[in-house]
């Protein structure tokens, strides 16, 4: 099996050498830009809900600023999540990330991933931690032993241990299984794990599951999502990018109004998520600024740094990974005072309270 | 090929020249010499591919997260190895792979047996296991999810499926083919009917049945790696998924290497069994 498997991958060789999806036009223009999410939506159909960047491509708000260059905007959208992106920024085939989740960008990095982060995606919200309905568990403690599931080298792995950790116990109090998304849901209606980290408002109303825990706004249980771009690309369109970004910044803005709460909560449910889960799961963010936050102020890189630490005290990196020339501002900065929204979100400090408020709205 | 062919010649000139004391010396080194050269020359093709492969890694014709060095492939094995990761992972993979066997080659033989021995058997159950015996043990897989759950019981019975056809089917075919005459023989001698089971099925239908050994443990680690795959917490399968989630290349890689070599290891292990359990039939020639 070895053997052949090494021949495939030796045969495919050339074949990613004149890759012909690396289509890079001669006059400072791409003839298509790739854009990749780490997630899919049920059943693996091309819809990420729950982020601004995700209403860039439901919105079509990227397709449209470059239409009229005649750049064709190629979107993918992984099943496999965070490690699947990687995989294809690796090949090649991955010119954006929007929105890639802090183990799996720590990952790609400590492998030598060249790219630069632009701007955080998303944060803070809440955490639901839940059982099956028949389950007579009443806390985290009951299930010691039993079998948990999450989706390992996704963000959601250290949002498990981190709930672990809060609550005293170690991920080797239990059996942890690798599920994604769908199989979790129907290993939670089946019985067969015993609890799992996800929102519960569905399931809950269709007597599937039952939460026992949630943390409310805790700046620690999550980290920000990142949107990055691959470095050769940066160096190679730097004009493009600004672009893209000032236009994604657009929608973040659009995203943050109420008068946008339910619509974009409807366009989100596209992806086969329940709109009651996003309604109730969004109830406790008044503002929706706290959670549609492009900037990268001091809790975006504190609550980075702080997974880098955990990716390395759960083993999970090799390589050292630091902030050297991985961040650039300029084009989020360039963005925020084209726009004139310089002031417009509110800034975290290391611990996630809001230090300088955003403006008031009016 | 060609070092083989060679090797005699050399020895039949050096005969010529020796002593009669020497020449028993180089009878009892021929054929180690030539275990060794063939044992060179099945070497060859790894050994040029671990070459392209290291050459693959120097040119970079792919990125480094896909294709990971030979180097990092070999000293990742010595540190899971050293941690005691390797031993833990591989045990549970062996443990499964083991109550499957267990409980397949048990149920291969009763059905083997019965079908083979009954025509009564054969009549009621054969058409049935023929079209049972088609489903490959991938598409017993959803239908097992819900029947056994995601734990330990749909890992050890897709594996028992997986051995139980080889087994059933290779025991059935050897009996089948044993002559006719040897059953008359058994007749003579009055033989009852465990007499005939021992001294006659058995001895005639064990190639064939070791045949369907080999096979079952081949099929029982393919379908564990399948297995483990798909929801584990231990075993070499979900090493390498594990590998893969972290973009860690090399410990798919390792995964591969000590499922080839555990392969190779049974297979050997059956081959000497077998040649142990049928010296009579050597003897005979």
């Amino acid at each position: 099996m070895k053997r052949r498997t090494f021949a495939a991958a030796i045969g495919a060789a050339p074949l990613l050498a004149l890759n012909p999806l690396r289509a890079f036009a001669a006059d400072g223009k791409p003839t298509t830009i790739r854009i990749s999410f780490p997630g899919a939506g049920t059943g693996g159909r091309p819809v990420q809900g729950g982020s601004f960047p995700g209403n860039s491509h439901l919105l079509r708000a990227i397709d449209e600023e470059f239409k009229e260059d005649g750049i064709k905007i190629e979107w993918k959208f992984f099943p496999g999540a965070g490690p699947a992106l990687n995989e294809s920024f690796a090949n090649g085939l991955t010119d954006f990330a929007f929105g890639h989740g802090d183990l799996p960008l720590i990952v790609g990095r400590s492998t030598g991933l060249k790219h630069k982060i632009l701007m955080s995606s998303s944060r803070g919200g809440n955490s639901y931690f839940v059982v099956p309905a028949a389950s007579s568990a009443k806390a985290l403690v009951d299930l010691k032993g039993k079998r948990l599931s999450t989706f390992k080298g996704t963000a959601q792995q250290l949002t498990l241990y981190r709930w672990l950790d809060k609550f005293g116990l170690t991920e080797k109090d239990f059996r942890i299984i690798s599920l994604d998304a769908d199989s979790t849901l129907a290993a939670l209606s089946t019985g067969d794990i015993d609890g799992t980290v996800r929102a519960p408002f569905d399931l809950e109303a269709r007597g599937v599951a039952r939460r026992i825990a949630e943390l409310k706004d805790d700046p620690y249980i999550s980290t920000p999502g990142s949107v990055w771009v691959g470095e050769e690309f940066e160096k190679k369109y730097p004009a493009i990018v600004q672009r893209l970004v000032t236009r994604l910044i657009k929608v973040a803005y659009w995203s943050t109004q109420e008068a946008n709460r339910e619509k974009q909560f409807q366009l989100w449910s596209t992806s086969g998520t329940p709109y009651l889960d996003y309604k109730k799961d969004w109830e406790t963010t008044a503002d929706l600024r706290n959670r549609i936050n492009p900037l990268l102020d001091e809790y975006y890189t504190t609550s980075i740094q702080r997974s880098i630490e955990e990716t390395k005290k759960y083993k999970l990196i090799r390589r050292e990974v630091n902030f050297d020339g991985w961040l650039e501002p300029k084009y989020l900065n360039n963005a925020l005072k084209e726009l004139k929204l310089e002031d417009y979100w509110p800034q975290q400090d290391a611990q996630g309270k809001i230090k300088v408020p955003g403006r008031k709205r009016t | 090929m060609s070092v083989i062919s060679t090797d005699p010649r050399i020895f039949k000139s050096s005969r010529i020249e020796t002593k009669p004391a020497r020449e028993l010396n180089t009878r009892w080194l021929q054929p180690v010499l030539l275990q060794l050269a063939r044992i060179a020359a099945a070497l060859l093709l790894p050994a040029a591919l671990l070459v392209l492969w290291q050459v693959a890694v120097d040119k970079q014709w792919m990125p480094e997260q896909i294709l990971p060095a030979p180097g990092l492939v070999w000293q990742t094995l010595l540190e899971l190895w050293e941690s005691g990761d390797l031993q833990t992972h591989l045990l549970i993979s062996a443990s499964r792979v083991g109550w499957s066997l267990l409980i397949g080659t048990t149920v291969g033989l009763l059905f083997g047996f019965g079908m083979g021995l009954s025509r009564t058997v054969k009549a009621y159950v054969a058409p049935t296991f023929d079209v049972v015996a088609q489903f490959p043990v991938l598409g017993w897989i959803p239908i097992l999810i819900i029947f056994a759950g995601i734990d330990e019981a749909l890992k050890i019975s897709a594996i028992t499926i997986a051995v139980v056809v080889p087994v059933a089917v290779n025991t059935l075919k050897g009996i089948a083919n044993i002559p006719r005459n040897l059953f008359e023989v058994a007749k003579v001698y009055r033989f009852t009917g465990w007499q005939v089971v021992f001294r006659v099925v058995l001895p005639s239908a064990a190639p064939s049945l070791f045949n369907g050994l080999r096979q079952a443990v081949m099929q029982a680690w393919l379908t564990l790696v399948f297995v483990e795959l798909l929801a584990s917490s231990e075993g070499i399968g979900y090493l390498m998924v594990w590998g893969r989630q972290l973009a860690q290349l090399d410990l798919v890689m390792v995964g591969m290497l000590v499922i080839g070599l555990v392969g190779v290891v049974l297979d050997i292990a059956l081959r000497l069994i077998e040649a142990h359990l049928q010296r009579w039939r050597h003897s005979a020639f």
